[in-house]
């Protein structure tokens, strides 16, 4: 003990070193001697797979969870205890802003930024509204940003939201101080706000504040940080490498441990006859949308966010009634704005639907890995009196196996797995069933780059097997590398249809580009 | 009481002999057991401290014969409760108006005694479908309908019964309830069957695997394809019939009805359902753990008044039971999601 405050005296050029952590949940050592440090005014890139340990060492940090004895957490020289106090951390000056920003939007700017921290005044304990407000007009000041405190935060754009954010976890930082840990706090933004979103963390690094980045996008680790630490399976493979001297591959080759093989494209599965057809398709702002899908054929929906493409997706996925069209596919023909076409009726002409928030829509948590992934057909692969067992074992191993699905054990309950291999199981559910059409909506989201490839290899299959695919995605990369055409809308409109080689420029250029001729048109 | 103390330590140390095994193992098995666990040092307890009292046939046959009509009414509100409709409060009064018109209708009106049976299961089923009705298909909250409902049939049922018990004239019926299998009465094993019935349903069926998903979650069940408000819908009218049928069952066994003793059995049919929550699968609702909790509760308070305890000690029993095995449950639920 003695030794280690030694240590932490003599390591005080460092804002947060931490060294030897670990970290043991009953049988699974989920951080195993983690060793990483932060310089004052560095901006400091944490990446890894998910379940790599990445959210644990966060809690541990944020005094969520206790680590194993025999670790040290440091702050400018001073050791913390463990578990991290709140108390300690406000006074060393570490906060988190946290995945979905933490605002309450019917709240005003100043109340999200105050909050836990009100001051209370007089006999009956009334907040000072004045002073709170003040409080939160310098923050804002020293960030350069002039934000209206008064307005509910919910009516913010999404960049001043993630100002408010970093106000709220920079307020008590001494200037020069503090570090922040962004826990995959930019996949609240838009691609957009990212932009300035940096330039913001930039110039608090620059003020010399620290912060530690957590970020599924490589693309924004190797574009913005200083340096960067790799995690693998609870372990760090490497930290403080320069970011200058590694790309996006020489990391993504550190977090999976072997040499992933590069997406290049595929030849098109695609067949002559019609897996799907759809007609008349109103939804939304979309009116009248006429599509076929061939077999074998994977086709994108983008566009920007909120001009109908997930609308499409949603409607013919069975997951809500449009206002009119049918969709024809295998041997029947649902209306897809009836009152009695219930997803039920898609689950047996063979549409599997992957919707885009696995825990809401895709997976019931408490349930098991097989359970889940069996339930489209547990009625008619069953009797009535009898689900039948050895089928969903065969299936549920068969799948595990095909998409590589990580704890292999197929009565584990599906909130227990990390969010790729819960991804994973949303799609195996549809797969497992062979379905004649399967709509996709941001397959690869939130997932880590290992599960991102065995998803793409699982849709492809699925194509080469014949099954009609739609992928209703805003990532151009994934579509570039599976669509064998992609429809781009814009205002309720398929502005443009591109095919052939694709790439995710000319895919970019479509959806943010001006439209030419057919603006108005319709 | 030494010896009793003496009990008591020896018997949680039970698992211990296992620890050389997998850690994990003994916590699996001593969660899904313990209660059973505390039922039989419960037993020896009371066997210890109420020698020639307790441990008597004439005390086990009263704790296995009497608890028939909550068996029952545990297992309506399971129907309910998996399927995620939290909280049925109108249980005890369906199962109330059931047994009240079928002595009423017999007596007062002079109707065939099958007939008035048929009549009050109906009427059950009828009750079940309103509560249906206004939950699933218009959406109302589903505590402001149950207890308004469960307050309402209440009402009619005392007006039925003039505020009076309502004898049923000894027949051939009463063979239903009392025809006696191993000295216990039929009804215990009708609660038996029930329960395992039940068990079954949910463990090896599509329709049972579908109710759970649907209490797991509505939305991943209905993009699943699963027929959510039916099956929401149904399990309203499945739990009113299986109170209506066990209404039936209670009045051929006790030959009457008191109306005014539906509201008695509210709280006993919650805490079982949630103690159950503690037994066999932990932190999931489960007809088997159900049973068990039941006969659990009322040894527990048989025990007490034995003793020379009141009446009281009923309410605090169940009450006190009650809590704690809510909160039993969702530490159980945290540990299960974690």
């Amino acid at each position: 003990m003695t030794i280690s405050q030694a240590d932490g005296a003599g390591t005080s050029r460092h804002r947060l070193e931490v060294a030897h952590l670990s970290k043991t949940f009953g049988p699974a050592r989920v951080l195993r001697d983690v060793q990483l440090s932060v310089a004052p005014g560095e901006l400091h890139g944490l990446v890894g797979q998910n379940g790599c340990g990445k959210s644990t060492l966060v809690k541990i940090l944020t005094g969520v969870y206790t680590p194993d004895p025999g670790g040290s957490i440091t702050v400018d020289g001073r050791r913390l205890r463990t578990p991290v106090q709140p108390a300690e951390q406000r006074e060393v000056g570490v906060s988190v802003v946290h995945q979905n920003l933490g605002l309450v939007d019917d709240h005003t700017v100043w109340e999200n930024v105050r909050l836990g921290r009100y001051q209370a005044r007089g006999p009956f304990r009334k907040i000072n509204s004045r002073a709170e407000r003040e409080a939160v007009a310098a923050v804002l000041a020293r960030l350069g940003r002039a934000i209206d405190v008064n307005v509910p935060a919910g009516t913010l754009t999404a960049e001043d939201r993630a100002t408010i954010a970093i106000a709220r976890a920079m307020q008590d930082h001494r200037p020069g101080g503090g570090l922040i840990i962004f826990d995959e706090s930019t996949r609240a933004l838009g691609k957009s706000a990212r932009g300035r979103f940096f330039e913001l963390v930039r110039s608090l690094t620059d003020g010399g504040a620290s912060v530690l980045l957590i970020s599924h996008q490589l693309e924004e680790i190797v574009q913005a940080t200083d340096r960067v630490t790799v995690l693998r399976d609870g372990q760090v493979v490497e930290t403080g490498i320069p970011t200058r001297d590694t790309d996006e591959a020489g990391l993504t080759r550190l977090m999976l441990g072997r040499h992933l093989v590069t997406h290049s494209r595929v030849d098109s599965h695609a067949q002559d006859d019609a897996a799907a057809t759809v007609r008349g398709l109103s939804v939304g702002q979309v009116r009248g949308l006429d599509l076929t899908v061939r077999r074998g054929e994977i086709v994108g929906l983008t566009g920007l966010m909120g001009c109908g493409y997930e609308e499409v997706a949603e409607a013919l996925g069975g997951a809500r009634r449009a206002g009119s069209g049918e969709l024809a596919v295998g041997t029947r023909t649902l209306s897809l704005s009836g009152r009695r076409a219930s997803t039920e009726h898609f689950v047996r002409a063979g549409v599997g639907y992957v919707p885009e928030r696995r825990l809401d829509e895709g997976l019931a948590a408490e349930m098991t890995l097989a359970e889940n992934m069996t339930l489209p057909r547990i009625r008619s692969k069953g009797s009535r009196l009898r689900t039948g067992s050895a089928w969903q074992a065969e299936e549920a191993a068969t799948m595990i196996a095909k998409l590589d699905i990580k704890p292999p054990n197929p009565d584990a309950p599906v909130g227990t797995l990390s969010g790729g291999n819960q991804q994973k199981v949303v799609l195996a559910k549809w797969l497992a069933g062979r379905p004649n059409l399967l709509v996709l909506r941001e397959p690869t989201q939130a997932v880590d780059v290992g599960a991102r490839h065995d998803i793409i290899d699982a849709i492809r299959e699925a194509a080469k097997d014949g099954c009609g695919v739609l992928i209703a995605s805003i990532d151009a990369a994934d579509l570039a590398v599976l669509c064998d055409r992609v429809l781009v809308f814009r205002n309720g409109e398929v502005t443009s249809e591109l095919s052939g080689e694709l790439d995710q420029d000319n895919i970019i250029h479509a959806t943010f580009g001006v439209p030419q001729e057919k603006r108005w048109v319709g | 009481m030494d010896a009793a103390r003496q009990e008591q330590r020896d018997v949680p140390s039970a698992p211990s002999p296992a620890k050389p095994g997998p850690g994990f193992d003994v916590r699996h098995v001593a969660s899904r057991y313990a209660v059973i666990g505390v039922w039989a040092i419960m037993i020896l307890v009371y066997a210890l401290a109420e020698p020639g009292v307790f441990m008597t046939r004439s005390n086990f046959i009263s704790i296995f014969t009497g608890q028939y009509a909550l068996v029952f009414m545990t297992m309506a509100l399971l129907c309910t409760i998996i399927v995620g409709e939290f909280v049925d409060l109108s249980v005890p009064s369906v199962f109330g108006i059931a047994a009240t018109v079928l002595p009423v209708l017999v007596t007062n009106h002079h109707w065939g005694v099958w007939p008035a049976a048929i009549v009050a299961v109906i009427g059950a089923i009828a009750c079940g479908a309103v509560n249906g009705l206004l939950v699933v298909v218009l959406g109302v909250n589903t505590i402001v309908v149950t207890l308004g409902m469960g307050t309402l049939l209440t009402g009619l049922a005392l007006w039925m019964s003039n505020l009076n018990v309502v004898v049923l004239q000894p027949s051939s019926f009463e063979k239903i309830g009392t025809f006696t299998i191993g000295g216990l009465y039929i009804s215990f094993y009708y609660g038996i069957i029930l329960v395992l019935g039940f068990a079954y349903v949910l463990a090896y069926t599509p329709l049972g695997r579908h109710m759970r998903f649907v209490g797991a979650s509505r939305e991943v069940s209905r993009l699943s394809g699963v027929r959510v408000n039916r099956i929401r819908f149904g399990s309203y009218v499945a739990a009113a019939a299986i109170s209506g049928i066990g209404a039936v069952i209670t009045v051929a066994t006790l030959g009457s009805y008191n109306a005014e003793s539906s509201n008695s059995y509210l709280l006993p049919v919650f805490a079982a359902v949630f103690l159950g929550t503690a037994i066999i699968q932990p932190g999931r609702f489960n007809p088997i753990g159900t049973w068990i909790a039941v006969y659990f509760l009322y040894t527990g308070i048989l025990g007490l008044e034995d003793l020379g305890l009141q009446q009281w000690v009923s309410d605090v029993f169940y009450g006190g039971v009650l809590v704690v095995a809510v909160t039993i449950s969702t530490l159980l639920r945290r540990h299960r999601s974690s």
